[in-house]
């Protein structure tokens, strides 16, 4: 069995120049007619390790698409997406792959858990990928959920939890093999204000706690409002990057 | 510890939709069923060809003359002055381990005479204790008895019987060459009919014991055209006969020992045949499973192409997902499977211990010159069930296989596409 990499927040690997995430004059193309959409057009990003940072504009801004291939879910059409190290388009499939189990963690919009499995089973299901000794899972998940207010819920399936519950559990599922990077779509569209407080509160206590860097692609005025950084996209490009 | 995870999603994912996996596992289940009982009736079929065509009348084994086969020479005789002891060369037939009984014959060809009528037909002389031992043959008396030895009676076929217009009582004529050059003539008493259902034993033979019809084609007591035997189970016959051959040759000159196989290669061939159908059976009832099991697995993991994103997005390999969508098929096979011994092997054994009549949708039939009687059985080998397993657990898992292919190649981006 090949051994797992659970590394410490404070040790992730970063791009050579101290970055959690760097893009270089990203771009995204679809070509269509009578001329070709480009999603994303010329980003360039730095994020440092431990940022709590929303990317935020009007739907077709492209905020999903840069969240994608950032996440290593899309290729780009041009420029580069660095992470842990790693420049993404020089990465096989698996490679890829290997790089999102152990790197990246996702919390997306529609909570995205796996029906079949238990709450806790679902939480650690990239240790188990990863192949993480079945006590070292369940010490770090039921940790984890204590520290969420999860504890109690961990053999209940998805369809028995309530949308903040579940979202939850995928926050958990994000952080529990310490990724380098937590990439958000919209985790809170779902949620009523207070299950989103509860949510933000939860994350903001991961990042600081762990150190965890969260990305964020929102609508959202609250997550704009948590976010220590404020990314502005129109059109696909970037108009504002506003730190706090 | 990775493939448990696999497993454990397939597993669950079957009982999601527990009516459809219920309606998948009972159509292969069924198909199951189907082979099985279809091989098992094939097999069926051949073995009663085979036991009606060798128990009725030949036997299994045939030792003669070698210059006896292909005329059936009158002349070419076991014993008289080789010196052969007949008795003795029937013992050690006998003796023959998977040899039941073995009984000595005497065939002559004739007339079979009654007034205005006249039939044409093979005369053969039995040993009444010993032939219902190896053959079925005096076993359908119709009518009257078996003839006496020592009194000039004789037993005709129940269509010869009814071409000569006579009944048990009458007196027949028989009229053959006799070994000595002459022609044997006499007069004789029908003691009795016998009905086969073969028309060509019905219409052609007249059946004497062995003694009055050495009398009338002029034999010595101790010269025979045949021992026929019967064994225990008929695909022994082959390796038996070689055997045997071997033996007798030590002490017999001029002897052959034929099995069923040389002597009713008509019926073995079709044995052959069959057997190779049962397999194609088999086949193409799985083929066809195949493309129904692999409609249900497409439209089952068609509609979770979006958790499979997911896990492709979490960091899986393709190969998890191709494992899990094989997993899945795998389990439904076992279940089938199980549905499938459970209601096959009832079935299987009620059609084999007490074979349902068919004669209200079939009469009696003759196949490769055997009859086939209209109350066909089952037959049980451990071979049918096992194959049919083997069949449907390649079916389960190769109608599985392009689901599994299709579903690895859901690109991760998917996840991201919103969901329920």
């Amino acid at each position: 069995m090949k051994e797992h990499h659970l590394q410490p927040t404070t040790a992730f690997q970063v791009t050579a120049q101290g970055h959690a995430v760097r893009t270089v004059d990203l771009w995204k193309t679809y070509p269509q007619e009578p001329e070709p959409v480009h999603a994303v057009s010329g980003v360039s990003l730095e994020i440092a390790p431990g940022e709590f940072l929303a990317m935020a504009g009007p739907s077709g801004s492209g905020k999903t698409t840069l969240l994608n291939m950032l996440g290593g879910l899309t290729r780009p059409t041009r420029g580069e997406v660095w992470i842990a190290g790693h420049e993404l388009s020089q990465l096989s499939d698996k490679a890829l792959a290997r790089l999102r189990l152990e790197s990246i963690g996702f919390v997306f919009q529609a909570y995205n858990l796996l029906p079949v499995l238990t709450a806790l089973e679902n939480a650690e299901f990239s240790l188990l990928l990863r192949g993480v000794p079945k006590e070292e899972r369940r010490r770090r998940v039921t940790d984890l959920f204590r520290k969420i207010g999860m504890d109690g819920l961990e053999d209940r399936r998805p369809g028995r939890l309530s949308g903040g519950q579940q979202q939850r559990v995928a926050v958990a599922r994000a952080v529990v093999g310490k990724p380098a990077l937590v990439l958000a779509d919209e985790p809170t569209a779902n949620l009523d204000s207070h299950a989103s407080d509860d949510l933000l509160g939860v994350m903001e206590d991961l990042n600081r706690e762990l150190g965890t860097t969260f990305v964020f692609a929102t609508h959202d005025p609250r997550v704009m409002d948590r976010a220590h950084r404020l990314i502005r996209l129109v059109d696909g490009a970037v108009v504002s990057d506003e730190r706090r | 510890m990775r493939a448990m995870v696999w497993w454990r999603i397939g597993w669950r994912n079957l009982w999601r939709s527990r009516k459809r996996t219920a309606i998948t596992a009972g159509a292969l289940a069924l198909g199951f069923l189907s082979a099985t009982i279809m091989v098992g009736l094939s097999q069926g079929i051949v073995a009663q060809m085979i036991e009606n065509g060798t128990e009725l009348v030949t036997g299994q084994l045939q030792v003669h003359h070698v210059n006896y086969q292909p005329e059936r020479s009158l002349y070419s005789t076991i014993g008289g002055r080789d010196g052969t002891d007949v008795e003795a060369l029937i013992d050690l037939v006998a003796a023959r381990p998977g040899v039941e009984a073995a009984t000595p014959r005497v065939y002559g060809g004739g007339l079979v005479s009654s007034g205005w009528e006249t039939n044409a037909g093979i005369l053969m002389g039995v040993d009444l204790e010993r032939e219902p031992q190896v053959s079925r043959m005096l076993d359908g008396l119709t009518a009257g008895r078996l003839p006496e030895p020592g009194l000039r009676e004789v037993l005709l076929g129940s269509e010869m019987a009814r071409k000569l217009k006579v009944e048990p009582g009458a007196e027949l004529v028989l009229v053959a060459g006799a070994a000595d050059g002459s022609l044997g003539n006499d007069r004789y008493t029908l003691s009795g009919v016998f009905h086969t259902g073969m028309t060509a034993l019905d219409a052609g033979y007249a059946i004497l014991s062995i003694e009055t019809l050495q009398d009338l084609l002029v034999l010595d007591r101790n010269r025979i055209h045949e021992v026929a035997a019967s064994m225990t189970a008929p695909w022994d016959a082959p390796d038996a006969a070689a055997a045997l051959q071997m033996t007798v040759s030590r002490q017999v000159p001029d002897i052959e020992v034929e099995d069923w196989v040389s002597f009713r290669p008509d019926l073995a061939e079709y044995a052959q045949l069959a057997g190779s159908a049962n397999w194609i059976i088999v086949m193409v009832v799985f083929v066809m499973a195949i493309f129904g099991v692999a409609n249900t697995m497409l439209m089952a993991t068609f509609e979770r192409r979006h958790e499979f994103a997911l896990i492709r997005a979490l960091g899986s390999a393709r190969s998890g997902i191709i494992q899990t969508v094989l997993y899945e098929g795998i389990v439904l096979g076992v279940v089938s499977l199980i549905a499938g011994a459970v209601i096959t092997i009832p079935v299987m054994v009620w059609w084999s211990v007490s074979p349902p009549s068919l004669a209200a949708l079939v009469g009696d039939f003759t196949m490769a010159g055997s009859l086939v009687q209209a109350n066909l059985r089952v037959v049980l080998t451990w071979q049918t069930p096992v194959m049919s397993a083997i069949a449907l657990f390649l079916t389960a898992i190769l109608a599985s296989l392009y689901p599994a292919i299709r579903s690895a190649r859901v690109p991760p981006a998917d996840a991201l596409a919103g969901a329920e």
